[in-house]
């Protein structure tokens, strides 16, 4: 050990807070160092001066100014928006019992996530959005797949607007429904299909109107975007009681694809005749390329032409419907009591089969809602066990 | 210790605040000395000590018993009193020390108070480092092990920080410690 080492260990030597191997060393440098010895002695003598100093004590009214500015601090938390939030919370208050994180919390606070996904999922399951429209739709998809286009149905995904070139791969249907419809009356059932047609972004490209025997019927041709056909046919149908329904689809993917494909070879032969004439220098062979370039080119125009036609077809589904007002029963004079009764009948078995329907609906839901009643019970006992545990612990 | 500290904790945490009135009482000697001879003056020592238990109230939840509640207290009040000298360096901490206990003998008790002026004054001129250790080891009476835990140094630092610190200080009280000695 150098003089040096042993001047900065007399420190902690005078405290006896060296390690033992240490402490000899500085001993064995004592013994022959009086330098050392002379320090050591000084440096106990300042220690002492040290320890001599008067302890103060704290001023007067100390411990009563930590607590007035505690307590102003627990206002001030209880005024602020956060924690007000927390104290709604009933596992957290501003000073009270504390949650230990522990694997415990951990679990419940898990529990109590995948608790809140799954009832999610359970009331999307339950009460899917769009309502009554969308809950008919299975009975829609047998009805095409009947036809034998079922499964093509998802060609419909095709957007409406997409270029021809993007989704070649994609399935393209040219979707039509036909249907007949004896409604109560014809001209409300007419404005309807009207409204039907616009709120689904389509319109109606067609109508028609006769009257036969004091019977108005007409044929209205409505044309929606695909995507929203299935959810038309349904509105319509609605209308009043359907006599004759033909879904069809009709696949035009391969059609659509060889018109694709024919287009582009022309457009490069047009290319060519083109590089070709430029060069020519003969009158003939001027002509000649000329006469084959307006051929290419007007048999790109009418394929294109035919793909735009196609494309709409597409994109715009064709519902046509037949209406037709239900022929009046002929009347027995001044009041017609059968009418009435049935009328009477009509309105209390609709008032049943809503009621019905609503006490259904509500079986759903509570069905749908005990596992997670069960599981967010289950959770927050979890939950309270690991809280007073925490509090034992503190 | 009359009170059952650990009880006076586990309430103080559960929001009472007299039990933590109590705990206040307790400690505020021995952290207000603490935060005066870091702080070198009165008005700043009390900010600081009151900052020190604002902060441990508020942080009692994180208190977990591995340490002593004393040795938790003189780590927060020391990085309050660090936080104010190092935000106020300008604050030039001369003053004399007026509090005594009941001074049995005149002449001792005046020799005492004059020890206290130099040794006050001296610290003043030590790094708040130097100085801190110096105040914790000399005045405070707290082992190396506390230390180290209270600074969050590695208790070879606590040792050459407390051995220069006590240098300087020696060097500062040459004439008292030959006087002394």
């Amino acid at each position: 050990m150098t003089h040096e080492e042993a001047r900065t260990w007399l420190s902690a030597f005078l405290d006896a807070a060296l390690p033992d191997h240490e402490a000899v060393q500085v001993e064995a440098h004592l013994e022959g160092c009086s330098s050392c010895r002379e320090e050591l002695a000084q440096l106990r003598t300042t220690v002492t001066l040290l320890q001599e100093v008067e302890p103060m004590q704290a001023p007067e009214g100390f411990a009563a100014e930590v607590r007035r500015r505690i307590e102003r601090l627990a206002q001030a938390a209880q005024h602020s928006p956060w924690t007000r939030l927390r104290a709604a919370l009933p596992w957290s208050s501003g000073s009270g019992p504390v949650v230990r994180w522990s694997w415990r919390t951990a679990a419940a606070a898990a529990a109590v996530v995948m608790v809140g996904v799954f009832t999610v999922n359970l009331l999307r399951e339950a009460a899917p959005p769009g309502g009554v429209a969308r809950v008919k739709m299975p009975e829609l998809a047998l009805d095409v797949s009947k036809v034998g286009e079922g499964a093509r149905t998802t060609a419909q995904a095709v957007p409406p607007g997409a270029a021809p070139g993007e989704a070649a791969f994609l399935r393209r249907v040219i979707r039509t429904g036909q249907m007949a419809i004896e409604v109560e009356r014809f001209d409300a059932a007419a404005s309807r299909l009207f409204a039907i047609a616009e709120g689904a972004g389509g319109f109606v490209a067609d109508s028609s109107f006769s009257e036969e025997d004091g019977v108005p019927r007409g044929t209205f041709v409505l044309r929606v975007p695909a995507a929203r056909f299935s959810e038309v046919v349904v509105q319509v149908e609605k209308l009043g009681t359907v006599q004759r329904r033909q879904i069809s689809g009709q696949d035009v993917t391969e059609e659509f694809i060889d018109l694709e494909a024919r287009v582009r070879n022309l457009a490069r032969q047009e290319a060519r005749l083109l590089a070709l004439m430029d060069r020519a220098t003969k009158i003939p062979d001027l002509l000649a390329i000329e006469g084959e370039v307006a051929r290419v080119r007007g048999e790109i125009e009418r394929l294109t032409g035919r793909l735009r036609f196609m494309t709409n077809k597409v994109d715009l589904a064709t519902v046509q419907a037949e209406v037709s007002q239900k022929p009046k029963k002929a009347s027995g004079g001044f009041w017609d009591i059968n009418r009435t009764l049935e009328r009477v009948r009509t309105a209390f078995l609709n008032t049943v089969r809503q009621m019905l329907g609503a006490a259904e609906s509500l079986a759903a839901l509570a069905a749908a809602l005990l596992p997670v009643a069960l599981l967010v019970i289950v959770g927050w006992r979890l939950f309270l066990r690991a809280t007073r545990r925490g509090d034992r612990a503190a | 210790m009359a009170f059952d500290e650990r009880d006076l904790i586990n309430r103080s945490r559960a929001g009472e605040i007299e039990a933590f009135d109590l705990l206040v009482r307790l400690h505020q000697d021995r952290i207000y000395n603490l935060a005066y001879r870091i702080t070198g003056n009165r008005e700043d020592a009390s900010d600081a000590a009151q900052d020190a238990f604002v902060r441990a109230y508020q942080a009692l939840r994180r208190y977990r018993e591995d340490a002593a509640f004393s040795t938790w207290l003189y780590r927060i009040a020391t990085n309050s009193a660090l936080d104010l000298v190092r935000r106020r360096p300008a604050h030039q901490p001369v003053e004399l020390s007026a509090e005594y206990r009941a001074p049995d003998d005149p002449e001792a008790a005046a020799n005492r108070r004059e020890v206290t002026r130099r040794v006050h004054a001296a610290l003043g001129h030590l790094t708040v480092e130097y100085r801190t250790a110096v105040v914790l080891r000399d005045l405070q009476g707290l082992a190396y092990g506390e230390m180290a835990r209270i600074l969050q140094v590695p208790l070879g630092t606590v040792r050459s920080r407390l051995a220069r610190g006590r240098e300087a200080m020696r060097a500062q009280l040459t004439d008292l410690v030959s006087a002394e000695g």
